[in-house]
């Protein structure tokens, strides 16, 4: 770390020869110590919006995300394409579309410092609260498949969690960034304000419901909790509450699987039943359902077991080097579920048509995302720079591991999709929103 | 604005948690990928090849004019994908029901019933088809379809019917279930009627549709070809009003009636009683599903005087007018006395010619021992008793006729008179249609050809010569002698028809019950044919235990239907009566036929 912080200490000095255009001194970075100053200093004569957005700023960007980030994009067109040969549809063709507004979304975010998202970071999280309360007022929201997440727009269907996740990662790590954090008793406040900033934001995502992109969420805020250096008390009392928890709940699944059971009742139809015995009046029994699917499939939804079974039977068909690009017939015959085959399940139609060795290169791809993030978050001097690149490297990783997980049985079903590889065009512009804050991050990012 | 207090430890520690997770993903790849693939791989190709056998369908049977028999009609078996429903469809479902002719809740059940639990309670699988009903017509799956449900459709099939239902049921037989063919025509017949099978090898998508694109080698069925019987549907319809009426009027345990074409020894009709409908052949009891013509043996009785009557002729041992004391009630034979069996009336001395038309059990044991052992087995043999007629349909018989070694002492004066001898309605038919025919024995056929689904023919089945059983000239005469049967005088006139030359011959046996000739229960039968001289049609009527006041003779309960069903065929046939005879071929001579002629008139 210290090893580029010192290289970078050297770009002050070449600045000069590279002058900018029309606004030669007046947004040295190197002299701004507080955002108000800035601000200040530019309201004379220009919108203080344009003092933000640099195109060359210490002549440094990073060029692995967004190497990353394209390979990871052209593969999802290739695969896109390769779910749907069969069926006819085109949807590879929209999602080069989404791709280049992506590539205008990320550049355009990454010209921007992300040091004026800080000091804008209460506006942001509130217009992303206001989205995620539209979505839920009756005529707004647009419901499809039982859950209302999307506010048609007429051209493209926008989905307000996305927002949200970005909301509320803003304004967790602008909250830390401003507060000091030490042990448990002096960062209460601190604590009560995140806990409000992320809490709601998830609050309504749950009630969408979309489960997935609600819990997204907690593992963010941990760990930017976590690396803001909170008290190892903290986290070892919320891991024991946690181990605790999960703990009763296991055994309460535990006990009513074998109540349902021994009693021979149905899951589906029973529903219920169990209730007055559980000692956890609060967990409804098909929230119970849901637990159990997962450990259980194929005792509780059918529908659920079909396309695991079918999701691994696709990955692990692939072998060692798969079928062929567009030779997978799992996918192509429609035994994986062609509605989520271009989508939630996009990583068994690469597993299976490039078998082990494509999985592990998109993986990798994944994997050099996620540690160049996290590079970039150590490189960051200031506090805010690093909270957003880990969290946003955070919210990645979940992604990653919950989708690819749920392919091949090692997470919950859930309907997480793949970032750049799956289709879909709100989550590909929120993703690069996301990655294009990281890279600005790393181009405005204090060295000392 | 903090600065600096990022822990570079924790960061790490942060990375290390995202990198195991990772890990994990890996491993788990390697697991499924490097070493479940196996077992993966080979449950993609199970759940995706599948060969299909495309039926051929099945040929008809149709009787001598064309009628059909017994057809495979193509039908829809009616199902539905549970996966594909739709919920604004469901207020079509009690039409739906109301169309296939089911309880709506069977319907409901049907559409909601979405997977299945292997039988470990491991896997699932999902259902992709309910069957909902089997044979539903082309016009009623055309009402379905227009109801527009979607997920409801059909696959097509054949399905074996008999329009006839319990028409000819003995000589057509019926395929079962599992598409065996059970009996009749249908199993003697199978080889031509089944056709081939083809298969298909094809690969299904995820819902279970066939993908043509994907299509493997394929080879068409060949359907099976048409089977044109004998049987005329026409005549054998009267056989059987006839048989119902019989059944009717005298509720006998069993009665079969053949009619056939001497001289080709095709089978026109052939019923028995009990019978059952082809059609739900699963409902009808074994007993009457036997082809009692074959499978049945009864004691022939005075029917089989005509072997007697006819060897005696044929080795120039009588002529007609030789005359025998049947006064005698033994006679000294080897130096013993051979007791002869007695009649119902008392002879004096009788004719050949007498004996027959008056059926004398004392004539027909003179004759016998006339014959002697030998020569009377010979002749008996050479009539097809003791042997299967070749009628070409399982479960026949070969009836019982004891070589002489095995003859008692009784065996040569009770034999002539059809005791001692157990014969197959169809064994006895065939020998009186060999003297119909000129002394030549047929066997009895009920197949003429084969063709296939243009009409052009495959196979035909000519008439099949046995062998010569008597002479020409011995069978005519013995023709002659049979016409006494049923002039006046004869124990059958109830079965002459005015205007034309019946010959037949009756027949009236005690039935065994508990090891003793009964004299309640009798065996009665009728087997004659006409016009004697040029005959076109041989007629048994056989009845197992007429129940009637008095005894059930031949000439009673028979005799009325063999004119009964004659009077039917000579008009529908357009028999005419012959109007001479063949100048000097009756050993009778022209007088003696002439008289038999005006008597007749």
């Amino acid at each position: 770390m210290r090893f580029f912080a010192a290289g970078c200490r050297a770009n002050p000095q070449r600045r000069p020869t590279r002058p900018h255009r029309s606004t030669p001194r007046l947004h040295n970075t190197g002299e701004l110590h507080t955002f108000r100053g800035v601000a200040a200093n530019v309201s004379d004569f220009r919108l203080p919006i344009f003092n933000w957005v640099q195109r060359k700023t210490h002549g440094r960007i990073d060029p692995i995300n967004p190497i990353c980030i394209l390979l990871l994009c052209a593969i999802g067109v290739f695969f896109i394409y390769s779910a749907q040969v069969y069926t006819g549809r085109t949807q590879w063709m929209q999602q080069i579309v989404w791709i280049g507004l992506g590539a205008v979304v990320y550049t355009a975010v990454s010209l921007i410092d992300y040091k004026i998202v800080l000091k804008y970071s209460h506006w942001l999280w509130t217009l992303a609260m206001l989205g995620l309360i539209a979505v839920l007022i009756p005529g707004i929201g647009a419901t499809r498949f039982g859950a209302t997440r999307w506010i048609d727009l007429g051209f493209f269907s926008f989905q307000p969690s996305e927002t949200g996740k970005l909301g509320a990662l803003v304004m967790a790590a602008s909250i830390l960034a401003r507060s000091k954090v030490g042990t448990v008793r002096d960062s209460l406040l601190t604590l009560a304000k995140l806990a409000l900033a992320t809490g709601l934001p998830m609050l309504f995502i749950m009630f969408q419901p979309d489960l997935g992109s609600a819990l997204v969420i907690p593992p963010m805020v941990f760990s930017l909790l976590y690396a803001s250096n909170l008290s190892k008390r903290f986290f070892a009392s919320v891991f024991l509450a946690f181990a605790v928890v999960v703990g009763v709940v296991a055994f309460d699944v535990y006990r009513y699987s074998k109540f349902m059971t021994d009693n021979n009742l149905s899951f589906m139809d029973d529903r219920g039943a169990y209730e007055k015995h559980s000692w956890i009046p609060y967990l409804k029994d098909y929230q119970r359902n849901r637990i159990l699917s997962f450990v259980a499939p194929y005792k509780v939804d059918r529908d659920v077991s079909w396309n695991l079974r079918q999701s691994l039977i696709t990955v692990g068909s692939g072998g060692l080097t798969g079928k062929g690009w567009a030779q997978g017939t799992q996918a192509r015959l429609g035994y994986l579920p062609r509605a989520v085959a271009h989508n939630d399940f996009i990583f068994s139609v690469l597993a299976e048509e490039t078998g082990f060795l494509g999985s592990v290169t998109v993986i990798g791809l994944f994997g050099v995302l996620l540690a160049n993030g996290i590079r970039i978050a150590a490189k960051a001097r200031d506090r805010f720079g690093t909270l957003l690149a880990l969290g946003v490297t955070i919210v990645f990783a979940v992604h990653v591991f919950i989708n690819i997980g749920m392919t091949i049985g090692l997470a919950p079903i859930t309907g997480l999709p793949l970032p750049f590889l799956s289709y879909g065009g709100s989550f590909l512009l929120s993703c690069c929103m996301l990655q294009g804050l990281v890279q600005s991050v790393y181009r405005f990012r204090r060295d000392f | 604005m903090q600065k600096g207090l990022v822990s570079v430890f924790r960061l790490a520690l942060v990375c290390l948690v995202v990198f195991a997770s990772f890990g994990g993903i890996a491993a788990r790849l390697v697991h499924l990928q490097v070493f479940e693939r196996d077992e993966l791989v080979s449950e993609v190709e199970r759940a995706r090849k599948r060969v299909r056998i495309l039926h051929a369908r099945r040929g008809e049977i149709r009787d001598s004019n064309g009628n059909l028999l017994a057809v495979s009609r193509p039908v829809v078996q009616v199902g539905v994908d549970p996966h594909s429903v739709r919920v604004e469809d469901e207020p079509m479902l009690p039409h739906l029901a109301e169309l296939l002719g089911l309880p709506v809740e069977k319907v409901v059940e049907a559409f909601n019933r979405k997977t299945v639990t292997s039988s470990d309670g491991r896997r699932v699988r999902q259902v992709r088809w309910v069957k909902l009903a089997d044979g539903v017509s082309e016009e009623t799956y055309e009402d379905i379809m227009l109801l527009g449900i979607k997920g409801v459709y059909g696959n097509r099939q054949y399905r074996r019917t008999y329009p006839g239902g319990s028409l000819a049921a003995h000589i057509i037989g019926y395929i079962n279930r599992e598409n065996t063919a059970v009996m009749g025509v249908e199993r003697y017949m199978d080889f031509y009627l089944r056709g081939q099978d083809g298969w298909r090898e094809q690969e299904r998508d995820g819902r279970g549709g066939e993908l043509a694109q994907f299509r493997g080698r394929e080879i068409l069925p060949r359907d099976g070809y048409h089977v044109v019987l004998s049987i005329d549907s026409v005549v054998q319809h009267y056989v059987e009003a006839e048989l119902r009426r019989i059944v009717d009027k005298f509720d006998p345990v069993g009665a079969t009636i053949i009619v056939s074409d001497p001289k080709t020894g095709y089978i026109l009709a052939l019923a028995n009683h009990p019978t059952f409908d082809l059609n739900s052949y699963n409902t009808a009891d074994i007993a009457s599903q036997r082809n009692r013509a074959i499978t049945d043996i009864y004691e022939p009785g005075s029917t089989f005087k005509i072997v007697a009557a006819s060897a005696a002729l044929d080795l120039g041992l009588v002529n007609p007018q030789t005359t025998f004391d049947c006064s005698l009630e033994a006679v000294s034979r080897r130096g013993r006395l051979q007791r002869l069996p007695g009649d119902t009336h008392h002879y004096e001395s009788l004719t050949v010619a007498e004996i027959v038309a008056k059926s004398s059990n004392r004539g027909a044991a003179h004759l016998g021992i006339l014959l002697g052992e030998n020569r009377l087995y010979q002749y008996a043999r050479a009539f097809g008793f003791g042997q299967e007629t070749g009628f070409a349909f399982g479960g026949e018989v070969a009836g019982i006729l004891h070589p002489v070694d095995k003859w008692d002492g009784l065996t040569i004066t009770r034999l002539p008179m059809g005791h001692a001898v157990g014969v197959t309605p169809m064994q006895i038919h065939s020998a009186m249609a060999a003297i119909a025919n000129d002394g030549v024995l047929m066997r009895p056929q009920v197949s003429r050809r084969i063709i296939d689904r243009d009409g052009n023919i495959v196979a035909e089945f000519q008439p099949i010569e046995r062998r010569r059983v008597v002479s020409r000239e011995t069978a005519r005469e013995m023709a002659h002698l049979l016409m006494g049967v049923c002039a006046p005088g004869g124990t059958a006139p109830k079965a002459a028809i005015p205007g034309f030359e019946v010959a037949g011959k009756t027949g009236t046996t005690q039935k065994i019950i508990d090891g003793r000739y009964s004299r309640s229960h009798h065996v009665g039968s009728f087997i004659g044919f006409f016009p004697a001289s040029d005959p076109r049609l041989v007629i048994s009527v056989i009845i197992d235990d007429a129940r009637l006041s008095g005894t059930a003779y031949g000439s009673t309960v028979a005799a009325p239907s063999f004119k009964a069903i004659g009077e039917k065929l000579i008009q529908y046939l357009g028999i005419s009566p012959v109007a001479a005879p063949p100048v000097g071929s009756l050993a009778g001579g022209p007088d003696n036929f002439s008289l038999n002629r005006d008597r007749i008139r």
